[in-house]
Order: C-alpha cells, then sequence, then structure tokens
C-alpha cells in the first residue's frame, strides 16, 4: 500500500510542479500563441495532479474535497514529497522551459502508458481522459521543436538547454520504493527506472543528441536545492493566516 | 464589397443611420486611425492586465482555484491576441509593431495596469473592480459601435468578462467572510484601487469626442462612471468595508451616492507612462521580448516569403 501511494504520489507531485512551472512562463513567452499554450497545458497538467491525489486520498479513506486535495499538494512536510529534481528545477530561460516541456511530456507518457491496464483501477480508469489532453501537449512542444531545430542559433541554445538539464532527466523516472511489488501485483508494467532507455532514446531522436549516461535509480526520497523556495512561493498567500479559506 | 463616402458629413449620416464599418470599407482615414488607437489601447489592456496578474497566478492559494485564475489570465491574453488581429487589420500597424512600440513605452494601456498587484488582497480586487469597470465600458461600446470586426469581437470579450467578474465576486466574498487578517489585506487593497479603477473610465467626456460622434464609443465616461459608483459603493458598504473617500456622501434627494472630487492627476502622470509600477511593468515586458527575440527570428525564418 506504501508503495501504491507513493507512485501515485510521486505522479501527481510531478504533475502539480510542472504545472505550477508552467504558471510562471504565462504572459512573458516569446509570443501571445505561446503565452495561450502554457496557460492550458498549465491548467490541464494541475487538472492531472488533482486527479492523481484524489487517488491517494482514497487510499487514506479521505474525501477527495478541494481542501483535502490543497493539504495533500501544499502542506506536507518536504520529505514527504516524491517529487522529481526535474520538475522543482526553476528553469532560466526560455530555451530550458521549451525542452523541459518537451523531455517531461515524453516521459509523462511513458509513464501513463506503464500503468495502462493497471490492476489498481483507479488508476488504470484515469489512463485515457488524461492521455487524451496529453496527445496535444506533445504536438505542441514537438511543432514548436520542428521549427526551432531547424534553425541553427535557436538549434544550439536548445541542444546547449539540453546538456544542462541532462543531469536531471533520469529523476523523472526514477523509482519509489517497493516498485518491484508493484511490478508482481501488476500495479505498473514495469519499474519506472527502466523507463529511461526509451526516453534517452526519444531524446537521442528528436535532438540528435545522445545525453551524459543517465546515473542509476536515484529514488524520490530527498527534494533539490530547488523545492524550498518552490513551495515557499506556492504556499506565500496560505501562509497569511493558516485559519483563512480563499 | 468596399464602400466609399463622398465626404466626412456622408460618412457620418451614415454612422448616425446606424450603418456598421467593415474592414476593407474606405473609410475616412481619421475615422480609421480613431477606431485603431481604441482598439490598439484595448488589446495592450488585456495583455498588461494579464502581466499585472501574472505576479501572483504562481502564488494562487489552491491547485483547482490556481486552474480558474489561469483560465482568466488565458482568456485576457486570449481577448489580446484577437484585438491586435483586429487592429492589425486596419493596416497601420503590424502585431508585431504594436508590441514593440508597447514594450518600448509608447502606447497607451489602461491607467490601472499601471500599478502593482502588491498582495494576494490586490489580485482579488483588480478581478472584482477593475474588471467590472473594463466590463462595463466594453458593454457601452458593444452596445452601438460602428466599427463591426471591433463589435463582433467584443460579444466575445464581454461574454468571458462575466466570468471573470463572478470569480472576482466569488473570491472576494470568501474575504469579506473570512478572518480578520483577510478583511484586513482587502480593505488595504481597496484603499490603493478604488481610486485607479474609478479613473478608468477617464475624466468627463468631452463635446465633441469623436469617439462618440462616430459611434466608436456609445455612453459618455462621466455617465458610466457613475454608474459603477452606484454599484460598487453600496456593495462595498454592505460587505463591512469603508470607501476610501473622504467625501463620499449620500444624496437623499436624488438618492445616490456622490464620491466627492476626483483628483486627475494621477491618471494625467500615468498615461504619460509615469505611473506608480509604469517603469517596472515596461521594463520587464522589454527585456522578456527582447530576450526571447531569439525564438520569433528563427520562426520568422520558417514562413515561406
Amino acid at each position: 500500500m506504501i508503495a501504491l501511494r507513493d507512485l501515485i504520489l510521486a505522479f501527481a507531485d510531478d504533475e502539480h510542479l510542472i504545472g505550477q512551472q508552467h504558471t510562471e512562463w504565462i504572459g512573458v513567452t516569446p509570443f501571445l500563441e505561446e503565452d495561450l499554450a502554457f496557460s492550458s497545458i498549465g491548467q490541464d497538467e494541475l487538472g492531472h495532479a488533482a486527479l492523481l491525489y484524489e487517488l491517494a486520498l482514497e487510499l487514506d479513506d479521505l474525501a477527495p474535497s478541494d481542501t483535502a486535495i490543497d493539504s495533500l499538494a501544499y502542506e506536507r512536510p518536504s520529505d514527504e514529497y516524491r517529487s522529481s529534481a526535474f520538475t522543482e528545477y526553476t528553469t532560466n530561460d526560455w530555451a530550458e522551459t521549451i525542452v523541459r516541456h518537451w523531455v517531461y511530456d515524453q516521459a509523462e507518457m511513458l509513464r501513463w502508458i506503464n500503468v495502462t491496464g493497471s490492476s489498481h483501477q483507479p488508476l488504470a480508469e484515469i489512463v485515457d481522459r488524461v492521455t487524451a489532453e496529453e496527445v496535444y501537449h506533445r504536438l505542441h512542444a514537438d511543432a514548436i521543436l520542428d521549427s526551432l531545430l531547424a534553425n541553427a542559433d535557436a538549434s544550439s541554445r536548445l541542444v546547449d538547454a539540453l546538456e544542462r538539464l541532462a543531469p536531471l532527466v533520469p529523476t523523472v523516472l526514477a523509482s519509489v520504493d517497493g516498485e518491484d511489488d508493484l511490478v508482481k501485483h501488476r500495479v505498473i508494467r514495469q519499474r519506472t527506472d527502466t523507463l529511461l532507455p526509451d526516453l534517452v532514446t526519444n531524446i537521442d531522436i528528436r535532438f540528435g543528441r545522445t545525453i551524459t549516461a543517465p546515473t542509476p535509480s536515484v529514488g524520490r526520497r530527498s527534494r533539490s536545492s530547488s523545492f524550498a523556495p518552490l513551495m515557499s512561493r506556492m504556499r506565500e498567500v496560505f501562509d497569511i493566516d493558516p485559519a483563512a479559506i480563499w | 464589397m468596399s464602400r466609399a463616402w463622398s465626404d466626412i458629413e456622408a460618412f457620418e449620416e451614415f454612422l448616425d443611420d446606424g450603418g456598421i464599418v467593415e474592414v476593407d470599407d474606405a473609410m475616412p482615414a481619421a475615422y480609421r486611425d480613431a477606431v485603431f488607437n481604441f482598439i490598439e489601447m484595448h488589446a495592450n489592456s488585456e495583455l498588461m492586465g494579464g502581466l499585472t496578474e501574472r505576479d501572483w497566478i504562481p502564488k494562487t492559494p489552491g491547485l483547482r482555484h490556481k486552474m480558474s485564475v489561469l483560465a482568466k489570465t488565458q482568456d485576457e491574453i486570449g481577448h489580446g491576441h484577437l484585438l491586435y488581429m483586429v487592429a492589425a487589420d486596419l493596416g497601420i500597424k503590424t502585431r508585431r509593431q504594436m508590441l514593440e512600440d508597447l514594450f518600448a513605452g509608447k502606447s497607451r494601456f489602461h491607467n490601472v495596469f499601471h500599478y502593482q498587484a502588491k498582495t494576494w488582497g490586490d489580485q482579488v480586487a483588480i478581478a472584482f473592480l477593475v474588471d467590472a469597470a473594463a466590463l462595463a465600458s466594453q458593454q457601452a461600446v458593444f452596445k452601438n459601435c460602428s466599427y463591426g470586426p471591433y463589435r463582433r469581437i467584443l460579444k466575445r470579450i464581454i461574454s468571458e468578462e462575466g466570468f471573470h467578474m463572478r470569480l472576482g465576486e466569488d473570491r472576494m466574498m470568501r474575504i469579506a467572510n473570512g478572518t480578520n487578517a483577510q478583511r484586513e489585506m482587502f480593505q488595504e487593497s481597496l484603499d490603493r484601487w478604488f481610486w485607479p479603477a474609478l479613473q478608468l473610465f477617464g475624466p468627463d467626456s468631452k463635446p465633441n469626442d469623436v469617439l462618440l460622434r462616430w459611434h466608436i464609443k456609445s455612453e459618455r465616461n462621466e455617465v458610466l462612471r457613475d454608474k459603477w459608483v452606484q454599484k460598487f459603493v453600496p456593495l462595498l458598504q454592505s460587505y463591512g468595508f469603508t470607501i476610501p473617500a473622504p467625501n463620499l456622501s449620500w444624496d437623499e434627494v436624488t438618492r445616490r451616492w456622490d464620491v466627492g472630487p476626483i483628483d486627475w492627476e494621477p491618471l494625467k502622470r500615468t498615461l504619460a507612462q509615469g505611473g506608480p509600477d509604469s517603469a517596472r511593468r515596461i521594463g520587464e515586458a522589454r527585456k522578456n521580448w527582447e530576450q526571447t527575440s531569439w525564438v520569433r527570428d528563427a520562426l520568422d525564418e520558417q514562413v515561406p516569403a
């Protein structure tokens, strides 16, 4: 049960944080259509996070109210989050942002495939709904990369950004503790960290660049240095008055 | 089908009869300029409004709450996107030129978006007070606007803005019914935003305002401003907030609220780019625009000549 809860939280936390990261770019992307795309994709990712937090609440026998979802999303001690350094990281520029968007959505696709037909029925039931939206996220990221990678200057900026992000990439497919049991019970098809070679291959095909050999599984028990400032920003209004309902 | 008028009198007669001008009509240059300037300012205001709110989007308290706020900002930027297209079709400036003028500090946008949203309370005050003011102005333009493409876009904008106002009202009520800390925060926001929101309507319309004469606007500024005052003064008071107008009075005879003399100096300063947050706001937008020019340059290259 702990492994299943961790698996769901790992996915929920990553969806939450990538959605959060998208919100930082609205209004300051290179052009208006991209602002609109990031607003839309950000909403989808936060919505997926809410669905997954609901599944975690069900395991705890708690009703999935907005308040309960928010207490999972914002109020756990940092060592109880299961997010990855890849989604915790605050990007420095648009090149890193669009590359992370593309890489994240590829990793996300692999993770959803990995729970398709899951023996944990509630998880299996949300796959179709979520993946129907995810198709458009990947089409969007691919369309913009198709154009930018065809330009020498833009391509070199994107490849540099990929190199900077590369050390963090394996973290987005890190396994939670106890995944071997989850495979045995057919909750997932394979350990999450064994999806990494597929992601590296997809990156290779897309960017024509093999990223530095990924490290073995790093787990999801600790947070990166980006997490605390990110969470403090997200909690700023909540922290004004813990008794308040906003 | 392009139409033409023999002179400005014939054109004005057409407008007075309820005529609707379309983009391919041979409209008088002065009318074209006036419509363009009006729509450009509206487009800029939608975009800058989105930028004013973006400071607080990542801090929105609550996951589903944040989704609603994102949807609202997406609408605002979407309105900007549509309006820039309608403005660009008039053939005076391209969208890129309009954006570059905006980020160079050469263009105008609504006074309120020269102010900083300093707290979450400000964010809610904007959604509640400012969106209502903007909506009232847009409804008045929509009612009788002589420029067809703008009027059609306004229909969609107004329906979405109605949702925003209800979202703002819902959030304001949660604060009004909330803790002391919440109520104090909103009172401070009201103190900061009441007058700028009221000034959004502008000073009294001039007797011979071409925007009115050419049916681009259909209501005088002072009429719209007064409607806003009559609605929001009692509403805010009913939630227990204090209106920051020392000369506020209730006239028993006319049964109307009077906010007293309005100091227009802050509005004049603001529209001359000297508002409280103008430099930072424009400066940041310009910096972001410059830092992402490589993307636009690369994409422009993809477009066949």
